[in-house]
């Protein structure tokens, strides 16, 4: 069976290799050339690549990205430790509330965008009875809505990832400190809280890649506008929406790179002891 | 004060869908009227009926049938993978698993360009094969990991003796295993079938025919240029999440024991 | 040997070709029975060929979506297809496009309205045949306005006065949503002001987008115009809500449809106002017939658009489905005229209709010009301040660098 391991995860990584490796090759590649469904492919080198440093659309987005993924991520975190903290609590009915925390997640996000656009229509909308404010065409608003609704969607696996850390606690630790004086406040921040380090480590790990590629709810909710454009979507708009290839590659190309920039950045940070500590 | 918690959690996580499924009961005057009513004034059917009439059951019909394909190409591939890496002693395990995880941080609009080529090659854009291609390939690692996760906690004994009784390698993966990691595979297959159900990007970008379509892009592009039929988006909505929603609640303690149980080990 | 020689005869006896399946891509239709029937009588003229419909997505952008992509895969079911107006240059400069220079003379293409002639005429070559017109249109309440106003500021005063008598109606609704339909709308102001959107916005484009901005929505639309595009602005007309409205000639038949309209009956109908000095401009749309340049079956495909470009399948399907037809003299004809008297005044603006900015590129062009002119409509820019947009970041370093130094409890 020992000899057979490379056999048995060949398949699987093959795959990897052709469906994920490669395109981001070619992405990288096409990215230096010019290439529109009009025009062929003419070598440019970072040409693309300058054009994007100078483009103010383009540079709105990679902040407004930035932007999303860091308050989505924290307000993620927070809002999803307080409701692990609900969820762990043993009271009646618990199955039934966490349930209830599940439907958000079960949802499409196109539904969840849907469902967010519903409550802030100009027309139709229920936030008409509080303000008559165009939410939607205001760049405030706008952005604000969109990280509300990807909040709102992806909280509840924040808040199991961090419950699966809160489970491994076990309760002697937090009766000793009990014994040794220590109130509820002091208990959280000195004892649960850093036995959770490696859950939230790794719920802020996934959180924050998937935030930086949303493009569902900016698609259905704004379709850009109001300053709520994002990389993924302008990538798509360029490649799919205008033909144009050798910008869209090199703007995927830099959604690529931002997120591998995040990656190392997280794991130089994070000591190993604590990754071993999922092992 | 948990209890209190614990109400605005369940009113905050229903209220919005419930909201925008009393809408899918409405007719169009109602919802132009936009009163607050849960339960509609004049309930009507028109919304689903005219969410039909779009398309809906085939769209449907493309999930399922999308979904479930790359469900059954991407467990035993995982299987296979997440064995290698939790109970062989093969060399370069680490940088492999690093490398697995690091796919499922890719893009999808970096792939997007590429692999259109390539499927486009072979004319698989807007067939329902074609998603199942990057379905895979970002399923993959979660599947991987789950199933790592759980292999990990089977004892070497269990796999001792299936050696001794003469099982050979497939035997002892399919008859000693997996029973065992059941619940493993069970998460990881509920994961990878609700990942490809709700995917959008490359549903939109691949499939463009509405006979083709699935339901992500086929809801998310129902307003049309002379329409913003808000009791069809609505209904559309409801009958794309119902069966995820029977299934998350009936399953939710399977699912949330398979992902806390594959997140963190003490 | 009879026998044998019988067979033989039979044998070489010239077959019946097998006919010629064209596959021909549109939106849905409002009513099919009409395309039906004129399909079916297509096919009966020209006994070899069935035409098979494929019906596309019901929005433009879909539509493009779904072409592009039949189009680069050289899709063997795709012979015949519908595009918008902006498209031919684009599709054009892709190579999806065969030349019809040879179907329609000099002469012929006169008799089509000239504006989707020149957006169908691209380096010189006719690369697809006008199907229909569209244009921008005012309506209004005519059991309200005496005279429909000439001038965009003669708009602003009526609709003032007459809101000051009836403080529940708006003054007017158009589309200035971040869409297609917003370079549509603000075409029409700026170039009635004699300004220009391309390359850029010169200066009285510039005067008549901060109109538009400060004393037409606001004071007289409802900001929330903002978000609207056809439908919406066009129910708030037809539910009586809204003075004078602005939209394409397929309103007309809705809003004096009892069934949909509060207003039915009491709907008037007027070219755009212009701004002084100026003169009307309604933006052109419509659709055009064109054949796929990798097809097979082209010949059979021409067949098919000279049918429907031709006098009297326009006309029939103008009578059956009040769709506005690509060729001028349908809308002199008696029956249509009987049938559709405001066809007089609708003429005039199709003469006059003119067509967006052309470019290949065009749909890098549009999004650009609605990046700019929404953001002077709305007053925002759509900049993100570099601080705002950092702390977020650095709150989560923040968070990530102290979640993973220090010891375990």
């Amino acid at each position: 069976m020992r000899k057979l391991g490379p056999w048995l995860a060949a398949p699987a990584l093959v795959t990897l290799a052709v469906l994920a490796a490669v395109p981001i090759a070619g992405a990288l590649w096409q990215s230096l050339f010019h290439e529109t469904s009009r025009e062929p492919a003419r070598f440019v080198g970072l040409g693309n690549y300058v054009q994007l440093a100078r483009d103010p659309e383009v540079r709105n987005s990679v902040l407004f990205t930035l932007q999303f993924v860091g308050t989505s991520v924290v307000l993620e975190l927070v809002l999803g430790l307080a409701a692990a903290l609900v969820l762990h609590a043993k009271f009646r009915g618990r199955g039934l509330v966490r349930a209830a925390v599940l439907v958000p997640w079960a949802i499409p996000t196109v539904v969840a965008a849907w469902i967010w656009r519903y409550v802030f229509d100009d027309y139709s909308g229920l936030m008409t009875y509080a303000s008559d404010v165009s939410w939607f065409s205001d760049p405030f608003w706008a952005r604000t809505i969109v990280i509300v609704a990807d909040v709102w969607k992806t909280m509840p696996f924040t808040a199991l990832l961090i419950l699966a850390g809160l489970q491994t606690i076990s309760d002697d630790v937090i009766d000793a400190a009990r014994i040794d004086g220590a109130g509820p406040g002091r208990r959280f921040v000195h004892v649960t809280l850093p036995l959770l380090r490696p859950a939230l480590l790794v719920a802020l790990l996934f959180r924050t890649m998937d935030a930086f590629r949303v493009f569902d709810a900016v698609f259905v909710m704004t379709r850009g506008k109001s300053g709520t454009s994002v990389l993924q979507f302008l990538g798509y708009k360029a490649l799919f929406d205008q033909g144009n290839y050798g910008k869209g590659a090199a703007i995927s190309a830099v959604v690529f790179l931002l997120i591998a920039t995040m990656t190392v950045f997280y794991v130089r940070s994070v000591p190993s002891r604590l990754m071993e500590a999922d092992r | 004060m948990t209890r209190v918690a614990a109400v605005v959690l369940v009113a905050c996580s229903v209220a919005p869908f419930a909201w925008f499924a009393s809408a899918s009961f409405k007719g169009p005057r109602e919802i132009a009227q936009r009163r607050p009513t849960l339960v509609p004034l004049e309930p009507t059917l028109d919304g689903y009926r005219g969410a039909v009439d779009k398309g809906l059951a085939g769209w449907m019909l493309n999930s399922l049938i999308v979904a479930t394909a790359t469900t059954l190409v991407t467990l035993p591939l995982a299987a296979g993978a997440a064995y290698a890496l939790s109970r062989t002693r093969m060399r370069g395990r680490r940088i492999l698993l690093g490398l697995v995880l690091a796919a499922s941080m890719f893009p999808q609009v970096t792939l997007a360009h590429t692999l259109y080529g390539m499927l486009q090659s072979v004319g698989l854009v807007n067939t329902r094969a074609g998603p199942v291609f990057p379905y895979v390939s970002l399923t993959l690692p979660l599947a991987i990991w789950i199933l790592a996760s759980f292999f990990r906690e089977i004892p070497a004994e269990l796999e001792e003796a299936a050696r001794i009784d003469g099982a050979g390698p497939v035997r002892t993966l399919v008859r000693v295993f997996l029973p065992v990691a059941a619940p493993g595979v069970f998460t990881a297959a509920i994961l990878t079938f609700i990942y490809a159900w709700n995917e959008f990007f490359f549903a939109l970008v691949l499939l463009t025919g509405n006979d083709v379509r699935t339901l992500p892009p086929g809801i998310a592009t129902m307003p049309g240029q002379y329409t913003f039929p808000w009791g069809e988006i609505a209904a559309a909505c409801v009958l794309a999440t119902a069966p995820l929603l029977a299934a998350v609640l009936l399953l939710q303690r399977r699912i949330v024991s398979g992902l806390t149980a594959g997140a963190v080990k003490q | 040997m009879l026998r044998i020689a019988l067979v033989g005869l039979l044998l070489t006896l010239p077959q019946e070709p097998a006919p010629v399946e064209l596959h021909f891509l549109m939106w849905k239709p409002h009513q099919r029975e009409a395309w039906t029937r004129a399909l079916r009588d297509f096919e009966n003229l020209h006994p070899r060929i069935r035409v098979r419909v494929e019906e596309g997505p019901h929005s433009s952008s879909e539509l493009h979506a779904m072409l592009v992509t039949k189009l680069r895969a050289r899709d063997p079911e795709l012979d015949l297809f519908l595009i918008d107006v902006v498209w031919p240059a684009e599709f054009a400069a892709a190579g999806y496009l065969d030349p019809i220079d040879d179907l329609f003379s000099e002469e012929e293409r006169k008799r089509f309205f000239p504006g989707p002639i020149e957006a169908d005429t691209v380096d010189g070559r006719l690369v697809a045949a006008p199907f229909n017109v569209d244009a921008g249109l005012l309506y209004f309440r005519k059991d309200l306005v005496k005279a429909a106003p000439e001038t965009w500021n003669q708009l602003a005063e009526q609709a003032a006065a007459i809101t000051a008598r009836h403080p529940d109606l708006f003054g007017y609704t158009g589309q200035f949503d971040r869409y297609e339909g917003l370079v549509c709308n603000l075409m029409e102001l700026i170039r009635s002001n004699g300004g220009r959107m391309a390359p850029s916005l010169d200066e009285r484009a510039e005067e008549a987008v901060a109109w538009a901005r400060d004393r037409l929505i606001g004071p007289v639309a409802p900001r929330a115009v903002l978000n609207q595009r056809e439908t919406e602005s066009r129910e708030i007309f037809l539910q009586g809500h809204a003075v004078f409205h602005r939209n394409w000639p397929e309103t007309w038949k809705i809003a004096n449809d009892p069934a949909r309209s509060k207003v039915a009956g009491r709907v008037g109908l007027a070219p755009l106002p212009r701004f002084e000095g100026g003169r009307s401009v309604s933006t052109l749309g419509g659709w055009q017939l064109a054949i796929a340049s990798h097809s097979p079956r082209r010949a059979e495909a021409r067949a098919l658009v000279r049918y429907l470009a031709g006098f009297d399948v326009q006309k029939r399907l103008t009578l059956e489905t009040s769709h506005g037809p690509s060729l001028s003299a349908v809308m002199d004809d008696p029956d249509v005229l009987a049938r559709f008297p405001h066809f007089a005044e609708m003429k005039r603006v199709f003469f006059a209709a003119e067509p967006r900015p052309r470019s290949p590129d065009y749909a890098e062009l549009s999004d650009r010009l609605q990046q700019t002119l929404y953001a002077k409509l709305t007053g925002a820019e759509d900049g993100v301040a570099v601080l705002p947009a950092l702390a977020p970041m650095a709150v989560l370093g923040l968070l990530v660098f102290y979640l993973s130094r220090g010891r375990r409890a």
